[in-house]
């Protein structure tokens, strides 16, 4: 992708294209980075640009804190469950969205996508009634329920794209040479979607992982997760320890991110949000 | 945005000079020691190349050879890192392409898919901002030029491939360049399109007397519609010559191999002909150039006389291919392979004998030539 | 062939019976019993809600918009709505302007800038939006980075954006930069470097390319980007909830203070309907927007 022209010839302009890139660079950085600074900073006040002293007391409280560390392995063990669960449910889905014709096809995948545009606090509101009556409230399948939901839709758009992304004539020729469906779904189909399906779910399991006002909801008071105890934090711990949470909750994401970050810069996210 | 500065697309190129040289009428383009090298490989390589005003050229090698950089060179989408390049005799070497007079043909025609036919010929006109009725006056002329009347208000994604190519040369021809620029323009159409299309293509480009550089890496192509052909290899020109010449005298044994076919044998002169490997001598009328030693020899397929009996080598028939009016025989003599163009009529056989009509001497893949033609 | 069709119809429906069946179960039922609650019917799934909350408008036979009333009379939520709505069409227009410029610039200088740029653009994609909010927050607080930066450069009176709508406009725009930059990028990768040239050829100057060329073959993704942030903005709870003011605040908290702390879910479910209905307009545009291209580039070359 080289069509190299100069964007910005005269001085002027250039000037203000690097004040915009440099300001960017703040605005989008800059606050992660500040944060970083606050979970190791003892005494630091207004205006220092740095702390004057630094401490991991922050850390060791949180690690201290039953509470806390019992939120963390709850976060563990929901984002996992609820990520294999919305691949079982809508993977199918979606290859049948991109394959197959029939009717109400293009309705029910507008729809899915439609019925997350109800605001998420009202949908709680409502749904307790549903949970109740289901004797969901405060189980751990009436968790994973409540972030499934969440997850439906790019688990479902993101694959869809990527199978039709796959021309029909690959899976065609493997079935001329012999192989029968599933098998050709498995070793043509399934292979070439996996990048994008791979996305899908870390970024189910992320959604999952942030879940916070459902989870609160439905949860209470056996299952806290580390989202829901973030509120908590924010409200009425020392700044210190909640800085040293956030980043805390921060490190399964970018780990996870970083390992599908060439798919998602190469499109694959995007292409998913094209109704075909 | 400098359009305000250019009424017209022809009065902005008279009256643009960029060198005081004053404009020489029959250059059309000189390209002059250009090199470019792109990420860490030299592409072209100290290339030179002159076409007359109204001349067409064709830039004819295999893929790599820096036919379309040089063609991307000219038009002002990449620009030389050492050379210049002249149109008209004027230095355009670091023009961008919007202000050079030259207009390019994409290799899949690059129309834009927003934008209706007549849109896409009329944008260039429109950035000009002629008067409505001109722009529309001139792009119907433009299109029935290229033959293409129906479709004017069809999406480019709505007509033929054949129709597309039109729609690419009418939006080139619109602005009236002094240089059009074609990039492999036929390698998305059919066979049977390919020929009509580029008899068009020529026959458009004669009656506007437009200056062409055509790449190609098809030399049926090449040979059917050039004035001059340049065969490039290794990122420069290996022969520059009109398609008879080329092909009757190609300078290096690469242009002899990828114009048209070629036997090609290790050979020494002996008197009446040629020695081939296997102590093998084939009778020859015309050598290109005499003297000791071997030599690589070119002989093209019709130069091999075949016949049942009389003089000449001895030859076995391995295979005959029909080729309608003509049959092309693969034999071996000795331990060589020889090909040969021969007569229809001439009755199947499994003994013959061959000799040689001309025979092209080659040393260090250049051609060697005697003064005169030279009979043994 | 037919029967082929038939069979292969009844098995895609049989594929995507399972999700639909959850956001049926799960979202569906409960929009429509939310619906039918905030029409005063208090019967069903809502009379669990209903036997709690205060201040209900509940009719036994037909329906009745008191509810709708109530809290569309209120004057605190107008300031509210006109809050989301301030907030959400800022955002909107920030992200789509900034995502265009990233991408844009991505997409004409491919150089090593541009990719750091873009790949920093990126960064709250990996940032839980909890994190994100209180990190603004933080950045933004009464001693956070912009005013001690702001106190050096002489400047000593930098408001304090923490906890105002300014904060929330900021942090939405921060948490909608990355889809915005990855959606807009992958729709001018797709549009090809000769499709550029042809119009440099043809005499376009490099402006006259975006405007000509590259925006009106990128209004797709421009139009999902645009929908997909406002009705994000609109619903969005967290960030409002971490680092606005208490009151104007956008939507989101409000139903939730509405619930939780004046116990009025009737009210909160208004609240949730009237956003969703403005979602719902917002999603038309997109889904309009995907049929009519989609008509237009069916055979695209």
């Amino acid at each position: 992708m080289s069509v190299s022209f100069a964007l910005a010839r005269s001085a002027g302009r250039r000037v203000l294209w690097f004040l915009f890139v440099g300001s960017l660079i703040v605005f989008m950085i800059g606050p992660i980075v500040w944060l970083g600074l606050r979970a190791f900073s003892g005494l630091w006040l207004y205006p220092q640009l740095l702390p004057k002293q630094w401490t991991v007391n922050g850390w060791r409280q949180v690690f201290n804190d039953p509470n806390l560390s019992h939120s963390m392995k709850l976060s563990f063990e929901f984002a996992p469950v609820v990520t294999v669960a919305s691949a079982a449910i809508c993977l199918p889905a979606a290859y049948a969205f991109s394959r197959y014709k029939f009717p109400g096809r293009r309705f029910l995948l507008i729809s899915l996508f439609a019925v997350n545009a109800f605001p998420k606090i009202g949908l709680y509101i409502s749904m307790a009634g549903v949970f109740y009556s289901l004797n969901l409230m405060a189980t751990f399948l009436g968790v994973v329920i409540v972030q499934l939901i969440g997850t439906i839709v790019f688990m479902t758009w993101i694959p869809a794209a990527a199978f039709s992304a796959i021309p029909r004539s690959l899976e065609e020729a493997a079935r001329d040479v012999g192989a029968g469906p599933l098998r050709v779904f498995f070793r043509v189909t399934f292979p070439l979607a996996a990048p994008a399906i791979f996305v899908a779910m870390i970024l189910s399991f992320l959604a999952s992982f942030d879940e916070a006002q459902g989870t609160f909801l439905v949860g209470v008071p056996k299952y806290i997760t580390m989202p829901t105890e973030m509120y908590t934090l924010v409200l009425n711990y020392p700044e210190q320890v909640a800085a040293v949470f956030a980043l805390l909750l921060a490190v399964p994401s970018v780990l996870l991110m970083a390992l599908v970050r060439k798919h998602v810069m190469g499109g694959k996210l995007a292409e998913g949000f094209q109704l075909r | 945005m400098s359009t305000e500065r250019r009424l017209d697309g022809a009065q902005q190129r008279a009256e643009a000079p960029a060198s005081p040289a004053p404009e020489r009428t029959d250059v059309g383009l000189q390209i002059e020691h250009v090199s470019k090298d792109l990420g860490g490989r030299t592409i072209v390589d100290d290339m030179q190349l002159e076409v007359k005003a109204g001349e067409l050229t064709c830039l004819l090698g295999p893929s790599g050879c820096g036919k379309t950089t040089t063609l991307r060179m000219i038009g002002g989408f990449l620009i030389p890192d050492r050379g210049r390049v002249l149109i008209g005799g004027n230095d355009v070497t670091k023009m961008s392409p919007d202000k050079r007079p030259t207009a390019m043909v994409f290799q899949n025609y690059a129309l834009w898919p927003h934008m209706t036919v007549f849109k896409n010929v009329a944008f260039g006109l429109r950035l000009r901002k002629l008067p409505r009725q001109e722009v529309s006056d001139r792009v119907a002329q433009v299109l029935e030029l290229v033959g293409l009347t129906h479709h004017v208000h069809s999406y480019p994604a709505r007509i033929s491939g054949g129709e597309q190519q039109r729609v690419a040369l009418a939006r080139a021809l619109v602005l009236e360049p002094k240089v059009l620029l074609l990039d492999e323009p036929l390698s998305n159409l059919d066979a049977k399109l390919r020929v009509r299309v580029r008899e068009d293509i020529r026959e458009i480009q004669q009656r506007i007397g437009i200056t062409t550089v055509f790449v190609t890496h098809d030399q049926d192509e090449a040979l059917s519609i050039s004035d001059r052909i340049a065969v490039m290899s290794g990122g420069n020109v290996e022969q520059y010559a009109d398609a008879r010449s080329l092909y009757r005298e190609p300078e290096t044994t690469f242009v002899a191999s990828f114009v048209g076919a070629m036997n090609s044998y290790e050979a020494t002169v002996v008197p009446g002909g040629l020695e081939l490997p296997g102590k093998l001598v084939v009778p020859c009328d015309d050598l290109s150039a005499t003297g000791d030693g071997t030599f690589e020899a070119g002989v093209r397929p019709e130069d091999v006389h075949v016949s049942l009996n009389g003089d000449g080598a001895p030859a076995d028939v391995v295979r005959e291919v029909p080729r309608g009016h003509y049959k092309e025989i693969v034999l071996n003599a000795g331990p060589n392979e020889v090909r040969a163009f021969v007569s229809a009529d001439l009755p199947p056989a499994e003994h013959v004998r061959i000799s040689f009509t001309r025979a092209l001497l080659y040393r260090d893949g250049v051609l060697q030539r005697s003064s005169a033609p030279v009979s043994v | 062939m037919r029967r082929r069709e038939l069979r292969e119809g009844a098995q895609g429906l049989l594929m995507v019976l399972p999700p639909v069946a959850v956001i049926a179960v799960f979202i569906g039922f409960p929009v429509v019993a939310a619906i039918a609650y905030t029409l005063g019917r208090a019967g069903g799934p809502n009379s669990v809600v209903a036997s709690l909350g205060q201040r209900q408008f509940i009719v036994q036979h037909g329906v009745t918009l008191d509810a709708y009333r109530d809290v569309l009379g209120n004057k605190t939520i107008h300031r509210d709505l006109w809050a989301t709505v301030w907030v959400t069409v800022l955002a909107t227009l920030v992200v789509v302007v900034v995502s265009w410029a990233i991408a844009l610039y991505l997409r004409l200088a491919d150089t090593r800038l541009a990719r750091i740029v873009s790949g920093l653009s990126v960064v709250p994609l990996f940032i839980p939006v909890v994190i994100a909010s209180y990190a603004m927050l933080v950045f933004y607080s009464s001693d956070g980075f912009m005013r001690s930066v702001a106190y050096h450069l002489g400047w000593h009176s930098f408001p304090t954006l923490g906890f105002t709508l300014w904060c929330v406009f900021l942090a939405e725009v921060w948490v909608n930069i990355p889809f915005g930059v990855l959606m807009m990028s992958s729709g001018l990768n797709g549009v090809p470097n000769n499709l550029i040239e042809a119009a440099r050829d043809s005499g376009a100057s490099m402006p006259r390319v975006v405007r000509s060329i590259l925006l009106p073959m990128n209004v797709i993704p421009t139009v999902i980007v645009a929908t997909f942030t406002a009705i994000y903005v609109l619903g969005s709870f967290t960030v409002p909830y971490l680092t606005g003011p208490t009151a104007p605040n956008l939507l989101g908290p409000s139903m939730s203070n509405f619930f939780s702390a004046f116990n009025q879910p009737q009210q909160a479910e208004v609240l949730a309907i009237v956003v969703f209905v403005l979602a719902l307009g917002i999603g038309a545009v997109y889904v309009w927007a995907n049929v009519r291209t989609g008509k237009r580039s069916a055979v695209a070359p």
